[in-house]
């Protein structure tokens, strides 16, 4: 059986066609992810009994004759911040090594009844905290394209497991780029939904303004298999909006009617095929990403799409925006972290005289360095004299941000940027120094900031890739929930990119 | 408390924000137990940090409505009644204690 062309499409018509059971393929991915995970470390759990016997029921349906969904055993992986009730869920931190999830987020809700089965946790940045999945308080993944290099972060579990073929399609959540930088390290596709769209509900919080979860698949359409089943309001996240009817399916003619801006600030000066403007870019573009950003403008233009270049002129005070108004809600997010409510570490011995102890041992043995640096960061940008100098004007630029955005929109449908400033780093390159981490979330912030609604595409499709060659993705951003323009634009770039 | 700190400029005004002291108070203001090893470290990053954000300066926010996030800004309300939950969901959650007592949490005294 080769899983490698195994998109969530094909194993629905496989599994109608009776090329295989739901049952017999599951086993087939964990007899797989047995050998392969041994090199890329991107589970943290795996699920088998569960998974089997949520595939047994798909077939006994199957053989009953009840009609199945797409979805129906489809076999997925879910980043480990999610929950599933009666599985762990230790968003990769120490502090949660011994947490069981008491209930399903709305999500895994949402895909149970759709009949998906779920592989296994997949690994992150602790508390979706970073950029290469380093974080972890348990193991490194590594790049399947280079396992010298970083999958990305923080879903970079859940894109690595995509893109070496150990699931069909995966879930993850973005923050700051948390699903569409490791998506575009490791050649697969992923969708940060507009902010409302999908339930938080059952999300590990890390700053709840920001976070959405997102599905990271192979194809474009598969993102959006995933995204139908997973949209729309739920009661106990009071941020989830409706979201109405499935998202429509675009024709060529309904793709030439939108039009794709080009943001100057997005590109450095060593961009040469546009007519580029005087004004600097963001510093730092790779001309590796350039080059392929290029293409992928070349390619949407041979479709017949108009471009038209635009201005952000608030992208370069992002990040900074971005790091104030985010660790202000971790370390409010995080306080729930005492010890007591999501069960405590173990080996871990100390004379308890009082509550203050468990606090201050388990937050500072069970929380990594980034997270405290975060709980810290927050706790003082929000504290009394350094409130409004710090916390209030960073909302204040984010307004700004947001406004580039609204400005924007009125004379493009979609902005095309590049997903991160390089691809794929080394292993242990950044983690010394956490501002250059930081650093590669600069084209993918701006977008959580304001709320909207991005995909990672890659440029090149992984049969046409240059072996050697890593993975680069492109990113579109589209209007709040305009989910269906990004995603139509998406398919049909894959149909001439010979996916 | 420091009411004129209407907006970024007055930043560099201040010393440099964070000393060993200020981390000290803000790890205890965290419930964060700090190894003295790691605060070196640790505060260096953080000056590091809090000087990008000096950038901040350059953006002319006046009249600027702050944004607290998400897409659309509306308030959700919902009735103010109980929403009781059945033995089966509260014992989950009560399983996850470390220590319970007739189905209370058990902690040990704020005081000593």
């Amino acid at each position: 059986m080769d899983l490698s062309n195994l998109t969530i499409k094909k194993f629905h018509e496989g599994l109608l066609n009776k090329q295989f059971s739901a049952f017999e393929i599951t086993k087939v991915f964990f007899d797989y992810i047995k050998e392969k995970d041994s090199q890329i470390n991107a589970y943290l759990h795996l699920t088998k009994d569960s998974a089997l016997s949520q595939a047994e029921q798909v077939d006994v349906d199957l053989a009953k004759g009840k009609e199945l969904g797409i979805l129906a055993g489809a076999p997925l992986a879910i980043k480990d911040n999610i929950l599933i009730e009666g599985m762990p869920a230790t968003a990769a931190s120490k502090i949660l090594e011994n947490y069981t999830a008491s209930y399903d987020a709305t999500v895994i809700k949402k895909l149970k009844e759709a009949g998906a089965v779920f592989l296994g946790k997949t690994n992150l940045d602790e508390f979706a905290m970073g950029s290469s999945t380093e974080n972890s308080a348990f193991q490194i993944t590594r790049n399947p394209y280079d396992l010298e290099r970083v999958p990305g972060g923080s879903s970079g579990g859940s894109a690595a497991t995509v893109a070496s073929d150990m699931c069909v399609a995966a879930l993850g959540s973005d923050t700051g780029g948390s699903i569409r930088q490791p998506a575009g390290f490791c050649g697969v596709v992923g969708l940060k939904p507009t902010y409302g769209a999908v339930s938080r509900y059952g999300l590990i919080a890390m700053a709840s303004s920001l976070d959405q979860i997102g599905p990271i698949a192979k194809t474009v359409e598969d993102a959006a298999i995933l995204f139908n089943a997973i949209k729309g309001k739920y009661p106990l996240d009071a941020t989830s909006v409706n979201y109405g009817s499935g998202i429509r399916n675009y024709g060529l003619e309904d793709i030439r009617k939108l039009k794709i801006g080009l943001p100057k600030e997005y590109f450095a000066p060593t961009f040469q095929s546009e007519p580029r403007p005087e004004g600097v870019g963001v510093e730092g573009l790779d001309k590796n990403i350039a080059s392929a950003i290029e293409e992928a403008i070349k390619n949407l233009k041979s479709l017949k799409i108009e471009f038209k270049e635009i201005s952000l002129p608030h992208t370069k005070y992002a990040l900074s925006c971005y790091y104030i108004i985010m660790p202000a809600e971790v370390s409010a997010n995080l306080a729930r972290f005492d010890g007591i409510r999501y069960a405590r570490i173990s080996n871990f011995q100390f004379p308890i005289s009082n509550l203050r102890d468990i606090y201050f041992k388990q937050r500072g043995n069970g929380f990594g360095e980034e997270a405290k640096r975060r709980i810290i960061l927050g706790t003082f940008v929000l504290s009394a004299g350094y409130y409004d100098a710090y916390y209030a004007n960073a909302q204040k630029v984010r307004r700004l941000v947001k406004e580039d955005f609204d400005k924007a929109f009125n004379e493009v449908d979609v902005i095309l940027t590049p997903v991160s400033p390089t691809p794929a780093f080394k292993i242990g390159e950044k983690t010394d120094d956490p501002l250059s981490m930081y650093l590669s979330d600069i084209f993918t912030i701006p977008v959580n900031l304001a709320g909207l609604p991005a995909i990672s595409i890659p440029v090149k499709s992984q049969k046409s890739k240059v072996n050697g060659q890593l993975p680069v993705g492109f990113q579109l951003i589209g209007k709040p929930f305009h989910e269906a323009d990004i995603l139509g634009i998406g398919q049909y770039y894959e149909k001439i990119s010979n996916f | 408390m420091n009411k004129n700190l209407k907006n970024a400029k007055n930043i560099s005004k201040m010393p440099m924000p964070i000393n060993k002291k200020t981390l000290e108070y803000l790890a205890e203001l965290s419930r964060i137990e700090l190894e003295e090893k790691s605060e070196e470290k640790l505060l260096n990053d953080l000056q590091k940090i809090l000087e990008h954000f000096e950038e901040l300066k350059e953006v002319d926010i006046e009249n600027i409505e702050p944004m607290a996030g998400g897409t659309i800004e509306k308030n959700v309300f919902r009735e103010d009644k109980e929403n009781p939950k059945s033995e089966v969901q509260t014992s989950k959650l009560t399983n996850a204690f470390p220590d319970e007592e007739k189905g209370y949490l058990k902690v040990p005294p704020i005081f000593e």
